[in-house]
């Protein structure tokens, strides 16, 4: 197992960070969109989510390309999950209180037909996201990345002496 | 826990990497919310003012009737479905001074959105939004396909008696850009969140049949 956890951690942080970067650049092509997709979770302000509808996709391309490469993993890997817990937090208030609309989550957003909105698997795709960042933070040596950390030549040893 | 960090060098392509990444980062979005501020500066065209939004209005001099605000785009197929429904009728009542009608032309959709908005603003300068608003709609193309090219667009005036060189190098010159920007950031305010977004009278009209039933869009204008 200890031997893996480096492997589930290069896993974590190329599906996180392949998700963050796809997600941003995806939303950077049409900002306006980026902006009316989080309007339309009338969850903040309208001024703060129009400041808001710019400034995610240039902090998702950001982190998914530091993850990708993982540089600073542990603090990209906890402000991942705390976005990832964001967006799902918004996917169950526009859920519970009925609107129908697109996330947005890939580009795209703004209101759809009632009853095609389809929240659950956004809402479970969000929190399992959430769940790698988790896992960076709190193991955040992985295979192939830029962060250099003291046990990294003898991972396993050490890591299951930590265990024992 | 055993991850602690190793001091010095080690970390340097790492923290460089940080440091570029931030970095771009950061020189891109500045300038991007920058340029999603209303600019003062912009050229307007006739018939639009930051009064109403930037939108280009018709009957503003009236009071006592319906302030009618339409807020589409181009490209959006159901857009054109309202065009086609109440076209006719919003034009009716521009003719017989019997609404404020503002057209604000938003530009989510894309460059083609945004072309299109601008050769429309080209079109207001020359007493022409209305026709070449409703040639657009008529002859709507799939969703930026090439087909509303700036060339294409100037192209077009003639189909309404557009023939001035004005309107070619105001439509290949994108002379309105800042304007369809300043349109979209207004809309933005308003919390207009899908096309086409009717409001009468401030008040946004129910989703559904009141856009595209004559009878029903009549009743909530007339009711105001």
């Amino acid at each position: 197992m200890t031997a893996l956890k480096p492997w589930i951690g290069l896993i974590s942080r190329l599906t996180l960070g392949g998700v963050l970067l796809a997600a941003g650049l995806l939303k950077f092509q049409e900002l306006d969109k980026s902006q009316m997709a989080v309007r339309a979770f009338e969850l903040l302000p309208v001024g703060f989510a129009n400041f808001m509808g710019i400034v995610l996709p240039f902090a998702e391309i950001g982190m998914g390309i530091l993850l990708i490469l993982g540089a600073g993993t542990r603090f990209i890997g906890l402000a991942g999950a705390v976005l990832m817990l964001a967006f799902s937090f918004g996917i169950s208030w526009a859920w519970a209180r009925g609107l129908s609309i697109d996330c947005g989550c890939f580009g795209g957003g703004g209101p759809v037909e009632p009853g095609t909105a389809n929240y659950l698997p956004k809402l479970l795709r969000d929190l399992g996201l959430a769940v790698m960042g988790i896992y960076l933070f709190l193991l955040p040596q992985s295979k192939f990345a830029l962060d250099k950390f003291a046990t990294h030549d003898t991972p396993d040893q050490k890591e299951s002496k930590d265990e024992q | 826990m055993s991850n602690k960090q190793q001091p010095g060098k080690d970390n340097f392509t790492r923290n460089l990497v940080i440091g570029v990444v931030v970095g771009v980062v950061l020189i891109m979005l500045v300038p991007t919310l920058l340029s999603k501020q209303t600019k003062s500066d912009a050229a307007v065209p006739t018939f639009a003012s930051a009064k109403h939004g930037y939108g280009i209005t018709y009957n503003a001099e009236l009071t006592g009737v319906p302030v009618i605000d339409i807020y589409e785009d181009f490209q959006c197929p159901v857009c054109g479905q309202f065009e086609a429904a109440q076209g006719d009728y919003l034009e009716s009542l521009i003719a017989e001074k019997k609404a404020t009608v503002v057209y604000h032309t938003l530009s989510f959709l894309g460059p083609e959105s945004i072309a299109a908005a601008n050769a429309a603003a080209c079109a207001a300068d020359e007493g022409k939004f209305l026709d070449f608003h409703k040639l657009l709609y008529v002859n709507q193309p799939k969703e930026n396909s090439g087909a509303w090219s700036n060339a294409n667009l100037a192209e077009f005036g003639k189909s309404v008696g557009i023939t001035s060189d004005k309107f070619a190098t105001c439509v290949n010159k994108g002379k309105f850009a800042d304007w369809v920007g300043n349109v979209a950031t207004e809309g933005a305010k308003k919390n207009v969140n899908s096309t086409p977004t009717v409001f009468i009278n401030g008040k946004e009209l129910n989703r559904g049949n009141d856009y595209y039933d004559r009878n029903l869009f009549k009743a909530a204008v007339e009711r105001g």
